[in-house]
């Protein structure tokens, strides 16, 4: 028997259990929209039994732990999807910007700048392409008239127009590659923040944890938003030991326990290509997903090869039509000078010569005969000629390539980033399944505990007038 | 599967923005009638179509080149057409001037022949846009230049145009001149109009001829003129002819190049346009389905327990 004081003290646990349950109950409605949280339960389970004459007779219930609904393959597998979207988004952020940069749109309704549509009626097209049209139709149309010095002005102003689109792109796109890296600097920057946070938070949970030996809920719940955060970044193994977390990237070991081991830094590879390595480490890092991958990816990848086309597609525009216009001969009789100058998208140009003195132009076959158009047909015919160069394509074949294979790179990377999308969002919404706050359940659990408080109090009150009873018999 | 409070929410945010930037998708392609604006939108119709943009440009230039070339052509042709009635009037001199007119009569026969070869000379040096048409491509000076003596007739006309000229493109790789030079000698390449050391036509020499034969009275040598300028004018003939076969190609080309303009519009048409009234059916569809969502999501959202508990 407990007798009366011992039952009172049974309700008194009683009212503090439920009290901890509506409190926990509290807890979770409060943090219902709480990032990262996981719905805590109380445990409640009975107290120790005390051995009577008519055996053993329980004292109550108390509160034993809260404990957190968490599915560790889950949160495993939000780390892995996360570096996985983290590529895909970095990949596709960059392709738009570059899809941006070269200029190219289909514009049917508009007219071009010669009012191409009103004369062909099929649309216009921005950039780059337009360029390399107009150029060879301003060869042409000179050939028609190869002493005429409007026809010449037009012609040079063309030419000029595309070089300086190529400029443009080429600045850009080489802009675009220098903010990848600045990126990739700056999350490595982050990357080693969350490290550090990381570390640390192996520390409290520690400490916290050894104190009383129940799971700190709420920074194990930080502890894997950061994680998530940094998974965006890099790709990482986690294991969890008696230390904490031990998070490796690639092999190596970046956090261990309470301590930071290593860190991830930025290095110049080679041609002002940043790749991503450990402090320590000598070489880079084989990172497989993560934006850190996506951007290295996009930057040496899609990128590179459509600034190199265009490199490629402008140094043979260079080159053909200067050894055409070499040959040919100017209305004042000079030969020999270039049409173009510069090498590759960059520093493509008109030769200044001639846009200072459109009768430099070398159109004339043959010396003395102003009105012949061998040289300059010549140049025109370049359109439809095949290069070796350009892997048996004519330049604008090979540039209407280079267009629709980043346009391919960005369409295929926007079809993947939402098919991550949807494994993403999937794989939160079965996280929320197990882990998310219910409010329905809560006020359910709220009224439960609440209604066992009342019944405890009751007791409370039972007891007390049994005492009462004890007292007043003596009087 | 447990439901919970977030899992509303959760689905809808994203259930809305596919539904959004379908609708946002949708009303650019209403508005601006095209279906592929950027080459991410359609890779492969991307290319195809600069392609074919491409081709049309190309063949744009084309029909100006045509188009250029038929004002030359014509202007070729009035200035042959003059030449002609030059040499339809030498031969009917040639032909009046027998031995029974007097030597006054053949005077004024002289004296008109040398008008008719001041006349030919100007037309011959005929310009258009700046260029002399018969001077092959030496065509900043002048082809034909003549010498005058005291009395102010013609002793020589010389020709200092060349015998090639400038071939303009009018299809891929397919090139044609339209105006002939003025002289060829060399005995190759293509036939002079007034002179042509293969047919032994020279108008210019055969009217100096005349006139002297005409001033001196020397009928056997006029009725030698005479035989000399039919050659003359079975030359201009010929480019007459030429000229009317060049004006005609010319012609058919312009319009094939239009209906091939035509059809590479439809077919660039196919591959970009948007099909306007399943466009819109879409843009509709989606448009209620963005309703259904926001309204299902808010009624289901603003339901709880809470609204039964007191």
């Amino acid at each position: 028997m407990l007798g009366l004081f011992g039952s009172l003290n049974l309700g008194a646990r009683s009212l503090q259990t439920q009290q901890q349950g509506v409190e926990v109950s509290g807890h979770n409605l409060a943090n219902v929209n709480t990032p990262g949280y996981a719905r805590q339960r109380l445990q409640i389970s009975t107290g120790m039994a005390l051995p009577t004459a008519v055996g053993w007779q329980g004292t109550g219930a108390l509160g034993t732990a809260v404990t957190q609904a968490r599915d560790a393959i889950l949160d495993r597998q939000a780390l892995r999807e996360g570096a996985i979207q983290g590529s895909l988004d970095s990949q596709m952020k960059a392709l738009q910007f570059a899809e941006t940069y070269l200029g190219e749109k289909l514009d049917r309704q508009a007219s071009g700048a010669d009012g191409t549509s009103s004369t062909t009626s099929v649309g216009a097209q921005h950039g780059l392409s337009e360029g390399i049209n107009s150029l060879f139709a301003a060869f042409q149309s000179l050939s028609t008239q190869p002493s005429s010095l409007t026809e010449r002005q037009v012609l040079l102003m063309k030419a000029t127009d595309l070089t300086t689109r190529f400029n443009t792109t080429s600045t850009r796109l080489g802009e675009l590659d220098a903010s990848l890296n600045e990126s990739l600097t700056t999350e490595v920057g982050s990357a080693n923040g969350l490290l550090r946070d990381l570390a640390a938070l192996n520390d409290r949970i520690n400490r916290a944890e050894m104190s009383d030996g129940t799971p700190a809920n709420d920074l194990r719940d930080l502890r894997q938003q950061k994680l998530e955060a940094l998974a965006k970044y890099v790709p990482m193994d986690v294991v969890e030991t008696t230390g904490g977390l031990e998070i490796s990237v690639d092999g190596q070991t970046l956090v261990s326990g309470v301590n930071q081991l290593d860190s991830l830094e930025t290095y110049d590879a080679g041609g002002g290509r940043l790749q991503v390595r450990t402090v320590t480490g000598a070489t880079a890092l084989n990172l497989t997903s993560g934006s850190l991958a996506g951007t290295i990816e996009v930057r040496d990848g899609a990128i590179a090869q459509l600034r190199n086309s265009l490199n490629v597609a402008a140094g043979e525009l260079i080159s053909m039509v200067n050894t055409a216009h070499r040959n040919g001969f100017s209305l004042n009789d000079t030969t020999g000078a270039d049409f173009f100058t510069g090498t590759n998208a960059g520093n493509i140009a008109v030769n200044a010569a001639l846009t200072a003195d459109p009768v430099l132009l070398q159109a004339s076959g043959a010396l003395g005969n102003k009105g012949d158009n061998q040289t300059i047909l010549a140049m025109a015919q370049l359109n439809t000629s095949a290069r070796a160069a350009l892997g048996q394509q004519t330049v604008f074949q090979y540039f209407s390539k280079t267009i629709a294979a980043a346009g391919q790179a960005l369409s295929s990377v926007t079809a993947q980033q939402s098919d991550q999308k949807v494994v993403v969002d999937m794989l939160n919404r079965q996280r929320d399944s197990v882990s998310g706050v219910s409010l329905d359940e809560e006020m359910t659990d709220m009224m439960k505990y609440q209604k066992a408080y009342t019944a405890s109090a009751k007791l409370i009150t039972t007891i007390d007038e049994m005492l009462d009873t004890i007292i007043g018999m003596k009087r | 599967m447990r439901i919970t409070f977030s899992t509303f929410p959760n689905a809808l945010v994203p259930q809305l923005g596919t539904l959004a930037s379908r609708q946002a998708k949708l009303q650019t392609e209403a508005a601006t009638g095209q279906r592929v604006q950027n080459a991410s939108d359609d890779p492969v119709a991307m290319r195809r179509v600069l392609d074919l943009q491409a081709e049309a440009q190309s063949m744009g230039q084309y029909r100006k080149n045509v188009t250029r070339l038929q004002e030359v052509a014509g202007a070729s042709f009035t200035a042959m057409r003059s030449l002609q009635k030059v040499s339809d009037r030498a031969s009917e001199i040639a032909t009046l001037a027998d031995g029974l007119k007097s030597p006054e009569e053949m005077k004024i026969y002289a004296a008109e022949v040398n008008q008719l070869i001041q006349q030919a000379v100007q037309t011959a040096n005929a310009k258009n846009r700046g260029d002399y048409i018969f001077a092959g491509t030496k065509n900043d000076l002048p082809p034909f230049t003549m010498a005058l003596d005291a009395n102010g007739q013609v002793t020589g006309v010389t020709y200092q145009g060349n015998d090639s000229v400038a071939e303009s493109e009018i299809v891929p790789g397919q090139t044609i001149a339209v105006q002939p030079p003025g002289v060829n000698t060399s005995g190759s390449g293509p036939q002079g109009l007034l002179g042509d050391s293969r047919n032994g036509s020279d108008l210019f020499g055969h009217l100096i001829s005349l006139r002297d034969n005409l001033l001196a009275g020397n009928a056997a040598g006029i009725v030698a003129d005479h035989t000399n300028l039919a050659k003359d004018e079975d030359n201009l003939m010929q480019q007459y002819g030429l000229n009317g076969s060049i004006q005609s190609r010319l012609e058919v080309t312009a319009a094939r190049i239009g209906d091939q303009l035509l059809s590479v519009e439809s077919v660039v048409s196919q591959e970009v346009d948007a099909d306007l009234a399943e466009t819109l059916v879409k843009l509709n569809e989606t448009q209620m389905a963005y309703q259904a969502a926001l309204q299902s999501g808010a009624s289901i959202m603003k339901m709880s327990l809470m609204d039964y508990l007191r």
